[in-house]
């Protein structure tokens, strides 16, 4: 059963375009630090989805393992990056980026 | 067949993608993405990429988004009603990203000539992915470690309590 | 095993880090104690930096290094040392000082093998060491609501621009097939698809370079920050940014050039005007900074523009003298800070009756930044400047020459208050410790020697040449 043969290419691209979309969109119409952290994860699950599909459709399995470091990297980032949404909370208690406004010009 | 079930998955992905973005609730958004991340581990199962779905599930679902929803527990965001934007940073946020998805579809009409290699099925299984990470992928692989220890350096500083200077 | 004598910075700085973790989990030393310890280790690692530097590839071609790499490595290692030593005052009272060394020299463990890198997955994982753990130190005055937000910013905007990095990655990969350079240069053509990939790749190194329409972060960021982080990121992580910018661009995108060419000149003039036109209305010295280094980023960008091993050189070399001007700039602004703890440029008139050496150390420092003759910025400037000429653009050097006019005005207007305006409430006169001392006296003497002698700039210009005849591209 080949899958690439069967569904193109053109609709991964599509569909991860349109995740990664809505990602973007997300990160620019919420204000609630930690959905806006969720929302660049949806924007990297489309770009790994993305990476998946090239690596089956060039038979190279670099894509694959960039997945798997994407994925890692994630972690590390979410967990350096809550580590501060919660210190942040700690001190202005809230987590709206609107109010993080001490450092303005 | 294959497409039914591939325009399926994909329509539960977007639509909980959606849902993350405009659900008003911190936790039915963590849901609808663990949610999303599940009908993606179903797009890798179809692509034959069998390690990265199962990776994906305990990995961002099970790990990632369980850090999501105990820092929303833990700081009790649930109760308080988030602040909405002004409309027409709404509005511009929504042209934005509308734009950019038309300018992505758009150039990639021009890739149908994408060369068109023989599809091989079994490079996503598990073995296969070992064998190239820990031979030809090994430098990433040690990186990662680096990464990952200075990471947890910066979150464990900053995560605990400040410790009240010492009085004695 | 002998191979590993080319991964020599990289394994020198792990073991720093294991260090540094085996100090913290040792039994407990006092901070000038650890701070002594530190600068002595960072002393050894510069010097050994300098010897036994050869060229080659490893780990399936992943890794790769050349003398041009080795030089670019040893002046970050430098810029390091420079700044543990002149924020010494900071760093002495601070309760978690093994941690920042920890996270410090991780960054710039992930900096080296950005630059070394040969793979586009070996760029992205370096780069995201070079991040993270930097967004942790943007926090690290922990006590301050300020810093956690500079934290918070820097984490947020990286993430997002990383996203757009990782969609641009993943379009080329999709195009080529492949994820290392090498092999990447010689498939790419200017079709739709890869030219949105460039974009996109673009759009995510201006991002961490701070390049104007994405530069939105760097101020908040830059005054939140404790100073010796801030000027980390102005002067190390940019600079590092820049070497990578300009083997990626000479190496991959060779084929586009005409589009890349578009990009740069957009992001050089928008850059210059823009970071001109914000420092001039600043008050508080670090973001007074941020500006200024944004609009130093538009030259650099000038430079780069020529495409040629004069372009390539001439950012190098004004890294060098960039390193050198901008941290007397910062440690000065540091040691007021943390010693007096004011921070903005009204504060500075009439410092010159209390700190006559810090006045003549910072006004070196901005007139190496405007660029004015005796000193090295001028020939920073001008090298850029005439490597951007080459491609024949006379818009964007007139652009650039109005610009450093522009900058001459604001840059002087700091001068000014320091030595000619009277002030009721002068900073009062700081004692400089022997550290502090050894920084600035460092940097000032780079500024001067660098200014008269244009030795180093021939001797980056030739690695550059030599550097980019081996690798086959």
């Amino acid at each position: 059963m080949n899958i690439l043969q069967t569904i193109p290419l053109n609709h991964y691209i599509m569909l991860s375009a349109l995740l990664f979309s809505i990602g973007a969109m997300g990160v620019l119409l919420r204000r609630n630090a930690i959905i806006l952290l969720m929302c660049v994860e949806l924007m990297l699950n489309a770009v790994n989805l993305l990476f998946a599909a090239f690596s089956v459709h060039h038979a190279d399995g670099g894509g694959q393992v960039m997945v798997i470091f994407i994925m890692t990297v994630a972690a590390a980032e979410v967990a350096v990056g809550l580590a501060i949404i919660v210190m942040m909370f700690r001190k202005a208690g809230t987590t709206d980026i609107n109010l993080f406004d001490t450092l303005k010009w | 067949m294959t497409l039914t079930v591939f325009y399926l998955l994909s329509a539960l992905s977007v639509f909980s993608g959606l849902m993350v973005v405009l659900s008003r609730k911190a936790v039915h958004s963590v849901l609808y993405l663990v949610f999303c991340f599940f009908t993606i581990a179903g797009h890798y199962l179809m692509l034959n990429a069998q390690f990265l779905a199962a990776v994906h599930v305990i990995v961002y679902a099970g790990a990632i988004m369980v850090l999501f929803l105990f820092v929303i527990m833990m700081l009790n965001l649930n109760l308080a009603a988030e602040a909405q934007k002004t409309p027409w940073i709404k509005i511009s946020a929504v042209i934005l990203s509308g734009l950019m998805l038309l300018v992505l579809v758009a150039s990639v009409k021009g890739a149908e000539e994408l060369s068109a290699a023989q599809p091989q099925n079994d490079i996503g299984l598990v073995k296969n992915i070992g064998n190239i990470l820990f031979d030809k992928y090994l430098l990433p692989f040690e990186l990662i470690s680096l990464l990952l220890l200075s990471a947890m350096v910066g979150a464990v500083l900053m995560g605990r309590k400040e410790p009240q200077p010492q009085n004695e | 095993m002998t191979d590993l004598i080319l991964l020599k910075h990289e394994l020198l700085l792990t073991a720093l880090l294991l260090i540094f973790i085996l100090m913290k989990l040792g039994k407990d030393i006092s901070n000038s104690s650890f701070l002594k310890m530190s600068n002595a280790l960072l002393l050894i690692n510069f010097i050994i930096g300098f010897f036994g530097n050869q060229h080659g590839q490893m780990f399936a071609s992943m890794f790769q290094t050349n003398e041009l790499m080795a030089l670019q490595k040893n002046m970050l290692n430098g810029g390091l040392l420079l700044i543990s030593l002149s924020s010494s005052r900071w760093l002495n009272n601070h309760i978690h000082l093994p941690e920042f060394f920890m996270l410090i020299v991780a960054t710039l463990l992930g900096m080296f093998f950005m630059i070394s890198s040969n793979n586009l997955l070996v760029f992205y994982l370096a780069l995201e060491l070079a991040t993270i753990p930097l967004a942790a130190l943007c926090s690290f005055d922990l006590d301050k609501r300020q810093s956690s937000e500079a934290g918070m910013k820097m984490i947020m905007s990286s993430a997002f621009a990383s996203g757009i990095l990782l969609m641009g990655i993943s379009l080329v990969y999709g195009v080529t097939g492949t994820l290392a350079f090498t092999e990447m240069s010689s498939l790419i053509a200017s079709d739709h698809l890869t030219v949105f990939a460039l974009i996109l790749l673009f759009a995510g190194f201006a991002f961490k370079l701070s390049v104007v329409p994405f530069h939105l972060w760097t101020a908040d960021v830059y005054e939140g920050s404790p100073v010796a982080v801030t000027s980390y990121l102005s002067v190390i992580s940019k600079g590092a940014m820049v070497f990578v910018f300009t083997s990626v661009l000479y190496q991959v995108f060779k084929p586009m050039q005409e589009v890349m060419y578009q990009l740069i000149y957009i992001g050089a003039v928008l850059s210059m005007t823009i970071g001109n036109l914000f420092a001039m209305r600043q008050q508080n010295i670090k973001r007074f900074l941020a500006f200024s280094s944004i609009a130093q980023v538009g030259f650099i960008l000038t430079g780069i523009s020529g495409f040629s091993h004069t372009g390539a050189a001439s950012a190098t070399f004004f890294i060098l003298v960039y390193v050198f001007s901008n941290m007397a700039a910062f440690a000065v602004a540091g040691i007021v800070s943390s010693a007096i703890g004011r921070e903005t440029i009204d504060d500075y008139k009439g410092f010159y009756r209390t700190n006559p050496f810090l006045s003549w150390v910072l006004a070196i420092a901005l007139f190496s930044l405007a660029g004015i003759p005796p000193t090295a910025g001028f020939f920073g400037k001008f090298f850029l400047l005439s490597a951007g000429a080459a491609k024949g653009n006379y818009v964007l050097i007139t652009i650039a020459a109005l610009n450093m006019i522009i900058s001459l005005y604001y840059y002087l207007r700091i001068v000014r208050a320091m030595f000619m305006d009277k002030n009721e409430t002068p900073i009062g006169s700081v004692n400089l410790s022997f550290n502090e001392r050894a920084a600035i006296i460092i940097c000032i003497a780079g500024i001067l020697i660098s200014g008269i002698w244009n030795g180093p700039f021939h001797t980056i210009h030739h690695s550059v040449t030599e550097a980019f005849s081996i690798t086959p591209f």
